[in-house]
């Protein structure tokens, strides 16, 4: 009698389906800091062998915003060109300059001091975004051709590279 | 299924894009200056609410300065502000740069609390291209009796006041109408009856009399009036027919004999001859009837 219970207590167990579930996990990360082109910027060409965009010599400054919704969480890097994307084939060596600064904001007491808070490496200006809200940065570029020779004639154009750099 | 019927049910109120909640904005407040005053720079219908100010300047200032800039309306109900937003730019802040703020406004303070707006600058510093614009929301139902269509709209019933009914006259009651209400003592009126029927009745022929000789005046006048009227109309018949003889025309002329004789004697007529003494004769008979009754 034992037995026979037993053997059905076997049986039974070992008839018992066996379930494996796998529990997906998914996410979404939004970025806190968004990077947009307020302003495109222009070349003007106040002689033959230079183009900037500084407006006293008929050129538009490039401005970008960084809207940050997480402060003291990002960097921003803005580098302003070192070579034209697209342009004529050149008859010598440019040479780059250029230089970023804050041009508004949206708090002035936590955001007044990105300007002089600032670190530049080469063509690279970094801030430090402390702050949330939105900040405007506007950039010069100045080019100018080897030797003083003109510039071949044509379409110039060239990048600004903004990025947000998490902490 | 089960939604689209939910959301079919679901109570709306359809009202005429009119009535419908719109937004808006002022201009510049600080065109013309670093302060305004509010009823020159936003309409003014019923139901608009300010939700928020949106700025911008150039703060003007030396990098070792620290500059506090208040964008604010002064309470126009009371003391203080109603919007007061301050940027503070630290000292190490440097001059040029701009700033761009958009300052959402605790909702449900009314239009009227906002007085005086200005720009205040503490500090050694200023602002440069001011650019103040307020933004509103307004609802046109935000009173439901402003136009049928509203929802809530309650039609205009008057108020009707209770009244005690005891506390209204009652006439039947006043001591002055029951006293004119009371009944007459019969002596004191018969005895005037009697007075004024024999004043009536004397009074009464003297109308009569004074009637009758004014229609005996009245009569005679008339009389004389009517032969007067039929004098006038017989002239004027007797005129209109006489006219008509003064004009007739009788021809003239004359009418010469067109029968003539030619034996000059004419033979009695035996048949009449016949006739007549048989008349004669039955003449005779008739009268000699008479005298023989």
């Amino acid at each position: 009698m034992f037995k026979k219970t037993t053997l059905i207590g076997i049986i039974g167990f070992s008839c018992l389906p066996v379930y494996a579930v796998d529990v997906p996990i998914s996410g979404n990360v939004q970025s806190r800091c968004i990077i947009t082109t307020d302003t495109p910027g222009v070349y003007g060409n106040p002689n033959a062998y230079t183009l900037t965009t500084s407006a006293a010599d008929g050129g538009v400054q490039p401005i970008v915003r960084f809207d940050v919704s997480l402060g003291d969480a990002y960097y921003a890097q803005i580098t302003t060109p070192t070579q034209f994307s697209s342009s004529p084939a050149l008859n010598d060596t440019v040479t780059w300059t250029g230089s970023t600064q804050v041009s508004t904001v949206s708090d002035a007491t936590n955001m007044g001091d990105y300007e002089t808070n600032k670190v530049t490496f080469g063509q690279t200006t970094q801030y430090d975004l402390t702050a949330t809200g939105s900040t405007w940065f506007k950039s010069t570029s100045v080019a100018v051709n080897g030797g003083n020779k003109a510039f071949p004639s044509g379409s110039y154009s060239a990048i600004i590279e903004a990025v947000c750099i998490a902490k | 299924m089960l939604l689209a019927v939910l959301v079919f049910s679901l109570p709306y109120y359809s009202y005429s894009n009119d009535l419908r909640p719109y937004h808006g904005s002022s201009t510049n407040a600080a065109a013309n200056g670093n302060t305004w005053a509010m009823e020159n720079i936003l309409p003014n219908p019923p139901g608009l609410e300010i939700n928020g100010v949106i700025y911008n300047y150039v703060i003007d200032k030396n990098v070792d300065d620290s500059v506090k800039v208040h964008i604010q309306n002064e309470n126009a109900n009371g003391t203080g502000y109603v919007f007061r937003e301050t940027d503070e730019w630290k000292s190490g802040s440097l001059g040029g740069t701009e700033i761009k703020k958009a300052v959402p406004i605790v909702p449900n303070i009314p239009r009227s609390a906002f007085g005086e707006g200005s720009i205040d600058i503490e500090g050694p510093g200023s602002v440069l291209d001011p650019n103040v614009v307020y933004t509103y929301r307004v609802d046109p139902c935000f009173d439901p009796q402003f136009d049928p269509g509203c929802p809530g709209y309650k039609p205009f019933i008057p108020e009707i006041p209770e009244v005690d009914p005891n506390s209204l006259y009652n006439a039947l009651e006043d001591e002055a109408v029951k006293i004119a209400t009371a009944e007459t003592k019969s002596e004191l009126y018969e005895k005037d009856d009697e007075q004024v029927e024999s004043k009536e009745n004397e009074e009464d022929k003297e109308k009569i009399r004074l009637e009758k000789t004014l229609s005996a005046v009245d009569n005679s006048e008339l009389f004389v009036n009517a032969f007067v009227q039929s004098r006038i109309l017989t002239q004027i018949n007797d005129a209109i027919q006489m006219k008509k003889y003064y004009a007739a025309n009788i021809s003239g002329g004359v009418y010469k004999e067109t029968q003539s004789l030619f034996d000059k004697k004419i033979d009695d007529n035996k048949r009449g001859l016949r006739n007549g003494l048989a008349q004669q004769l039955l003449h005779e008979k008739m009268i000699g009837m008479q005298y023989e009754k």
